[in-house]
């Protein structure tokens, strides 16, 4: 029987290959949506995972959780030093570490912020050791540069253009094991180092109120006076009174989950922000899931499509094969056989397309997040889940279903009217 | 199996649109073992009559039986399985499929239905050697046109058919291969001990054949065999 539908499948070689490409094609779409929506969720979730808290200045909750947990290049606004302060003194707090964006080097933006975090990113340093002087940089795993190396940063946003600040060179002491987040394209420098450089000393009675302020256009009106110079050598200080500087984010380790809540409730005020970035990002998941749905009934849409066509091709494909279903009965062969050679031969082409089409847009899947990671650091893990399953039987059964029509057809005429066609 | 009789009685076919009988046979009685020749012109009803004896068309009325099976009376299933197993069927175009071996093809329609047995394969070979192919296992369609009808008739001969049933299986060879062809129907059909039906036009095979009917508009109207026993 097989002998028998691998010879008849060789003898209509390039339908049978057109048939197996279009299938393929089109499951392949479905498999590249679900692959990489799935891929997207989790990708982001778990670079979201280390951030359990995060404070700001009052504005958005989304533009605050993207900016910290992908570093999206974005301004935000500064909240009060005090806060951070705060914060670390609190005894329901594990740790409390400042961000502040702002500068970049060569594309990688570079971070202001605290050991704390850094020991919170990668608890083992993959090479070198966490800054201790304000001209020492810790690396994230993607980032191009020995140890050793000097970092000039420049001035604004990644991917923007601006002045390079000749303040201070910093000097890699350290770089971070992968973390799968953005954070791996990042730049790590102590925030005192960011504050000197952008003249930013702290304190309530300094000539400029910077609250409210994005660090660049503090900057900005800074440039139009002398940049204090930054010692490189001085040992950093990562306690932090109220005096300190504003800055645009401080992450949050809370001890326990009900001080999470608590510390969330009490940082919702007029002037701060409190988020779970990862309740953030479920509500951008929600848009996302949307997108995954349409995008989804567009490729069954087209499965369909696919399907409908390739049912078509088979009935004519059968009308024209009629003479030799009818001698194959003439000869003796049942009918339950006949219906097997027909249906078995359209079965083999929608599996072998399924699979060719799964494998595919299983490629796909990884192109793509590869693609994404390249440009954003957080690691989109491409993977199949047991849901995915079902669909895998829903697609066989249709297949099944749809492929035994034309079998069927085939009994309709009397073997010598079919002989005769 | 042994060689079988054939009775028909009453028999008739209509197809649709048409007022007249395509076939209308009274009464036809073959011997088990006889040799019987079908001759007319085109649209004479020659094909029908072998379709209603082999039961790949049905019967309008009438009885077709075959040693005592009236295969008019068998669902479609059934008459399928009793050719596969005691009608041999050669056919003018020969219906061999492309893509296997001569070897695959006589086997073919019994691999279709069930495993093949051991003696089934040894006698798919032993009836290739008979017909003249050497290789067994060359594809179909590098053999010549008389080799291809020669495989038909291996395939034919598998099951031991009771009676086989030839549909003009020389019209498409050249003189000296339909000789040939006809040679082997006759001798293996002596051999095999199975009735032997042929349509045919070529006087060359109804001179071997022990009687010869004529058709003429669906009735008998030539019967060498009656003239005989009158």
């Amino acid at each position: 029987m097989m002998n028998f539908i691998l010879a008849d499948l060789r003898r209509f070689k390039g339908g049978a290959l057109a048939v197996i490409v279009l299938i393929a094609l089109s499951v392949a779409l479905s498999v590249t949506v679900t692959l990489q929506e799935r891929a997207v969720r989790l990708g982001s979730a778990r670079a979201a995972e280390k951030f359990d808290l995060l404070v700001g200045a009052a504005g958005s909750e989304t533009q605050l959780a993207l900016s910290a947990v992908f570093l999206q290049p974005s301004p935000l606004p500064l909240m009060s030093g005090a806060v951070l302060a705060k914060l670390a003194a609190d005894p329901r707090v594990d740790f409390a570490a400042p961000v502040g964006f702002g500068d970049s080097e060569a594309g990688h933006p570079v971070v202001g912020t605290t050991t704390a975090l850094i020991s919170a990113l990668s608890p083992k340093l993959a090479e070198g050791v966490l800054f201790a002087r304000l001209g020492d940089a810790v690396v994230g795993s993607d980032v191009p540069k020995q140890l050793g190396a000097e970092i000039k940063p420049m001035h604004g946003l990644a991917d923007i253009a601006g002045e390079t600040h000749t303040e201070i060179v910093y000097k890699v002491s350290g770089r971070m094991a992968p973390t799968g987040t953005a954070w791996d394209r990042a730049i790590l420098v102590p925030i005192r180092a960011v504050w000197q450089l952008h003249g930013m000393t702290g304190g309530h009675d300094h000539d400029h109120d910077h609250a409210g302020e994005t660090p660049e256009a503090a900057a900005a009106e800074e440039h139009d006076h002398e940049h204090a110079p930054v010692d490189a050598d001085a040992a950093i200080d990562e306690q932090f009174e109220a005096e300190t500087p504003g800055l645009p984010a401080v992450l949050v380790k809370p001890k326990t989950i009900a001080d999470a809540y608590r510390l969330r409730q009490e940082y919702r005020g007029e002037t701060t922000l409190a988020v779970f970035p990862a309740e953030v990002l479920t509500r951008l998941y929600a848009t996302l899931g949307d997108a995954r749905s349409l995008l989804l009934a567009i490729a069954i849409g087209t499965q369909v499509i696919v399907i409908a066509a390739i049912l078509l091709v088979t009935i004519m494909h059968v009308g024209a094969r009629q003479r030799q279903i009818g001698a194959l009965r003439a000869f003796g062969a049942p009918r339950r056989s006949v219906v097997a050679i027909v249906w078995g031969e359209l079965l083999l082409l929608f599996l072998a397309g399924f699979v060719l089409g799964v494998l595919i847009g299983y490629a796909g899947a990884q192109l793509i997040s590869a693609s994404l990671t390249a440009t954003t650091a957080v690691r989109m893990p491409v993977e199949f889940a047991r849901e995915d399953m079902s669909l895998a039987v829903w697609f066989v059964v249709l297949a099944m279903l749809v492929s035994i029509l034309p079998a069927l057809l085939t009994l309709r005429l009397s073997p010598a009217r079919a002989l005769k066609a | 199996m042994s060689m079988l009789e054939l009775d028909i009685s009453g028999l008739e076919m209509r197809f649709p649109g048409l007022d007249a009988p395509v076939l209308a046979i009274d009464r036809l009685h073959l011997p088990s073992g006889g040799r019987l020749a079908i001759t007319g012109a085109s649209g004479s009803g020659k094909s029908t009559l072998v379709n209603a004896v082999t039961g790949l068309e049905t019967a309008t009325s009438g009885t077709v039986s075959w040693g005592g099976t009236d295969i008019t009376r068998l669902p479609v299933g059934r008459r399928d399985a009793f050719r596969a197993a005691h009608i041999g069927l050669v056919m003018q175009d020969f219906h061999l499929f492309p893509g296997l071996s001569a070897f695959e093809n006589v086997v073919l329609p019994v691999r279709l239905a069930r495993r093949l047995t051991p003696a089934e394969r040894e006698r798919a070979l032993f009836l290739l050697e008979t017909t003249g192919i050497a290789r067994p296992d060359q594809h179909i369609e590098t053999l010549s046109r008389g080799e291809m009808q020669r495989v038909a008739v291996a395939r034919a001969l598998l099951s031991k058919p009771g009676v086989i049933v030839a549909d003009e299986p020389t019209a498409s060879l050249d003189r000296k291969t339909g000789e040939e062809v006809a040679d082997l129907l006759v001798r293996l059909s002596r051999e095999e001990k199975a009735t032997l039906v042929v349509v045919t036009h070529d006087p060359a095979l109804t001179e071997r054949l022990d009687r010869r009917i004529a058709l003429d508009g669906g009735r008998i109207v030539e019967d060498s065999g009656e003239k005989r026993a009158a």
